[in-house]
C-alpha cells in the first residue's frame, strides 16, 4: 500500500516540475538543464520557513515555524526569483545550447555554496525534521502520504490548468511562434525577450513549488539530494512525454520517471549490485535516443492538442473572456 | 606569496588536464557544431578501460595507448550509430545536445554495470612532491604538464600543417562549402572523433591519477568546467580552448587557496558566466558557431 502511495505521490510532483519544464522547452524552447536546482531552492526555502531553530551543533538560516501554505509559497517565490537572477544572466545573446551550459554553471554555483555554507542550510548536512503538514506527530507515514496526496494532485490540477490556459491564450500563441522563429517575431513587433522572462520565471516557479511538496513529504533535503544529474531525468521525460503538449510533460513523468525508474527498481539486478539500479537509467537512454530519432514530437504529441483545442469549449458564464477565433486558432495552424 | 605560487603551481597541472581536455571537445564542437554532453563519460570510459588494462599487468604507458585506441574506436562507433543519423536529418543544435544525453545515460550505466559504482583506486608512485623553482610539484605532476605540452604541440602541428589539418579547418569553417571542394567530410569527421577519444585517454588518466580515485561520475563531475574552459576561450577555437582552460585551471586553483575549497569550481562558473555577460563569443571568437 505504501508502495503504491509512494509511486503516486512522487509521480505527482515529478509532474509538477515537468509542468513547469514543459511550459519552458515545449512552449518557447528555452532549454533549462537545471531544473532540478529550482526545485531544490523550493525544497530548501519551504524547509527553513516551516521548520523551528536549528537545534545544537546545526545552523539554518529562517526557522520562523510558519504555515505550511506560507512555506509553499515562499518556495515558489523564491525559485522563481532565482531563475529571474539566472535569466538575467544569461540574457540571450548565445545559442540556446551554450545558453544551457551556463545555465549550468549557475546551478554548480548554488549547489557548492549550499554545500559549503554551514549556515545557509547547514550545508553537506541539510535540514531535517521538517514538520508534517497536517496530522501532528502521531499520524503514520502511510496516512501522511495519503493525506499529502490531496494537495499535490491539487497543485499538479492547477499546473495542468494552467499550462492549458496558456496554451490556448495569445501568449501561448506568441510562445511558440517565438519557439519556432524568433525573428520572425520580432519583425511583427513583439517583445521576444518579454514572453521568455515570464514563461522562465513561471517554469521555475512550478519546479520550486514540486520542491516544497517533496520537502513536505520526505521532511528533509541536503546537498546529496540534487546533484545535477537529476535535471536531465525530468527533461528526458518530458521530451519521451512529448514537448509542448501540457498533458506529455505528466504523462512522461509518470511513465519515464515514475514507471521506468521505480518500477523496474523490482527487477532483478545484473552485474554489480549497484545502489541506483544499473540498466534503468540506460534504458531512460535508450528511449530518449529512440524518441529523438523516430518520434521527436514524443509519445503525446503537441499537434493532438491542434485538433483538440479547436473545437469551441463551454465554459461557465463567469469564466467565458473572449470568443476564441474560429479560422486561425494558432501559429502553426496557418501553414497546414 | 608563497602560497600564491603553490597555487600557481597547482593550476599548471589542473590547466594542462583541463586543457586537452578543452581541446578534444573543441576540435569535435568545431566539425559537427553541437555541445556532447556525453564527453565527460568518455572521460570515465578511457581511464576505467587504461585501469582494466593495468590491472592485467600490462604497464600504465602501454595500457594508456590501448585504451586511447579504444575510447577513439568507441567515439567512432557512437558517432555512426547515434549522432551521424541526427546531423543527416539537419536537426537542431539542441536535438543533439539531448541526443548527447540519452548517450550520456546508456555509457555512464553501462559503465556501473560492467566497473559497479565502488570507487577503484588508481594510483603510481613516482615520488614525492618537490621543490621546482617557486613551485611544490611531484615528478607525476611535471609529466604531467609536459606530456599536455608535448600533445597539444602535436596537435597544433596536425592541424596546421597536414593535409587532414587543413581539410579539418575546411570542414569547421564551412561544411558545406567544404563539401563542395571535394573534402570528404563523413570521413573527416569520423577522423576527429576517433582523434577525439584518442586525446582524451591523456586528461582522463592525469585527473584520475592527480585524485588517485575513479568511479563512474568521475569524467562527469568534470564535464561543465571543461565546457566552462571551451566557452570562456571561444567556442568551436582549439587555440581559445587552451587559453579558456588555463585562465580557468590557475584562477580555480590559486582562489583555491585562499578560499573554502568548496568554492573551488564556482570561480571557474563564475568566471565563465561574467565573461560571457561582456564578450559573449568568448575570448577569441569563431563566427557563426554561438548565434
Amino acid at each position: 500500500m505504501y508502495f503504491i502511495l509512494d509511486l503516486l505521490l512522487l509521480g505527482c510532483i515529478n509532474a509538477i516540475m515537468a509542468a513547469g519544464v514543459n511550459l519552458q522547452y515545449g512552449y518557447n524552447g528555452l532549454l533549462n538543464v537545471a531544473n532540478y536546482t529550482f526545485t531544490a531552492i523550493g525544497a530548501y526555502v519551504a524547509g527553513v520557513l516551516t521548520l523551528g531553530k536549528a537545534p545544537q551543533g546545526t545552523s539554518w538560516i529562517g526557522g520562523w515555524s510558519l504555515p505550511w501554505y506560507v512555506g509553499l509559497l515562499g518556495a515558489g517565490v523564491a525559485a522563481s526569483l532565482a531563475g529571474l537572477i539566472v535569466f538575467l544572466f544569461s540574457i540571450r545573446r548565445l545559442r540556446s545550447d551554450y545558453l544551457a551550459i551556463v545555465t549550468v554553471a549557475a546551478a554548480y554555483i548554488f549547489y557548492n555554496w549550499a554545500t559549503a555554507d554551514q549556515g545557509l542550510f547547514d550545508g553537506g548536512n541539510g535540514i531535517f525534521g521538517v514538520p508534517y503538514i497536517f496530522g501532528g506527530s502521531t499520524i503514520t507515514t502511510n496516512e501522511y502520504a495519503a493525506l499529502l496526496l490531496i494537495p499535490t494532485g491539487a497543485i499538479l490540477a492547477i499546473c495542468v490548468w494552467l499550462s492549458r490556459r496558456i496554451f490556448r491564450s495569445p501568449f501561448g500563441r506568441l510562445l511558440r511562434a517565438v519557439r519556432e522563429d524568433e525573428v520572425v517575431v520580432k519583425a511583427f513587433g513583439r517583445k521576444v525577450w518579454h514572453s521568455q522572462l515570464k514563461i522562465y520565471t513561471l517554469g521555475c516557479f512550478m519546479s520550486g513549488l514540486a520542491g516544497a511538496m517533496f520537502v513536505f513529504y520526505i521532511t528533509a533535503w541536503s546537498p546529496s539530494a540534487f546533484l545535477p544529474g537529476e535535471s536531465f531525468f525530468i527533461l528526458a521525460a518530458v521530451i519521451i512525454g512529448g514537448t509542448g503538449n501540457y498533458w506529455g510533460g505528466v504523462l512522461g513523468a509518470f511513465v519515464v520517471v515514475e514507471g521506468l525508474n521505480e518500477l523496474t527498481r523490482y527487477l532483478p539486478n545484473f552485474g554489480y549490485p549497484a545502489d541506483f539500479g544499473a540498466g534503468r537509467v540506460m534504458l531512460i537512454g535508450v528511449g530518449l535516443l529512440l524518441v529523438l530519432r523516430y518520434r521527436p514530437e514524443g509519445l503525446f504529441p503537441e499537434r493532438w492538442l491542434h485538433w483538440y483545442e479547436r473545437r469551441p469549449v463551454t465554459l461557465p458564464v463567469t469564466l467565458r473572456r473572449r470568443p476564441l477565433p474560429t479560422a486561425v486558432t494558432d501559429a502553426e495552424g496557418a501553414n497546414r | 606569496m608563497h602560497t600564491f605560487f603553490l597555487g600557481i603551481g597547482f593550476g599548471l597541472v589542473t590547466s594542462a588536464i583541463l586543457a586537452l581536455a578543452a581541446v578534444a571537445v573543441s576540435l569535435q564542437l568545431s566539425v559537427t557544431n553541437f555541445i556532447n554532453f556525453a564527453y565527460g563519460d568518455y572521460l570515465t570510459l578511457a581511464a576505467y578501460l587504461a585501469w582494466s588494462f593495468t590491472r592485467a599487468g600490462i604497464p600504465l604507458w602501454l595500457a594508456i595507448v590501448f585504451s586511447g585506441v579504444l575510447t577513439g574506436a568507441i567515439a567512432v562507433i557512437i558517432h555512426i550509430l547515434v549522432f551521424r543519423r541526427f546531423m543527416r536529418r539537419s536537426v537542431r543544435p539542441v536535438t543533439l545536445l539531448i541526443a548527447g544525453l540519452g548517450v550520456s545515460f546508456i555509457v555512464q550505466d553501462a559503465m556501473v554495470i560492467i566497473w559497479g559504482t565502488e570507487p577503484q583506486r588508481f594510483t603510481t608512485t613516482l615520488g614525492s612532491a618537490r621543490q621546482v623553482g617557486p613551485f611544490l610539484l611531484t615528478p607525476g605532476d611535471m609529466i604531467i604538464i609536459l606530456t599536455g605540452a608535448i600533445l597539444l604541440l602535436g596537435l597544433h602541428m596536425l592541424l596546421a600543417y597536414t593535409k587532414f589539418g587543413k581539410a579539418l579547418r575546411a570542414t569547421s569553417n564551412n561544411l558545406d562549402l567544404a563539401q563542395a571542394s571535394g573534402i570528404n567530410v563523413e570521413r573527416v569527421t569520423s577522423i576527429t572523433w576517433f582523434l577525439v577519444g584518442v586525446l582524451t585517454v591523456a586528461p582522463a588518466v592525469a585527473l584520475v591519477l592527480e585524485s588517485g580515485t575513479l568511479d563512474p561520475t568521475t569524467g562527469f563531475d568534470e564535464l561543465f568546467v571543461i565546457f566552462g574552459a571551451v566557452i570562456l576561450g571561444g567556442v568551436g577555437r582549439p587555440y581559445g580552448a587552451m587559453l579558456g582552460a588555463l585562465v580557468v585551471g590557475l584562477s580555480t586553483e590559486v582562489a583555491g587557496m585562499y578560499l573554502n575549497a568548496g568554492y573551488k569550481s564556482s570561480i571557474a562558473f563564475a568566471l565563465v558566466i561574467i565573461l560571457l555577460m561582456f564578450r559573449p563569443s568568448g575570448l577569441l571568437s569563431a563566427a557563426g558557431k554561438t548565434s
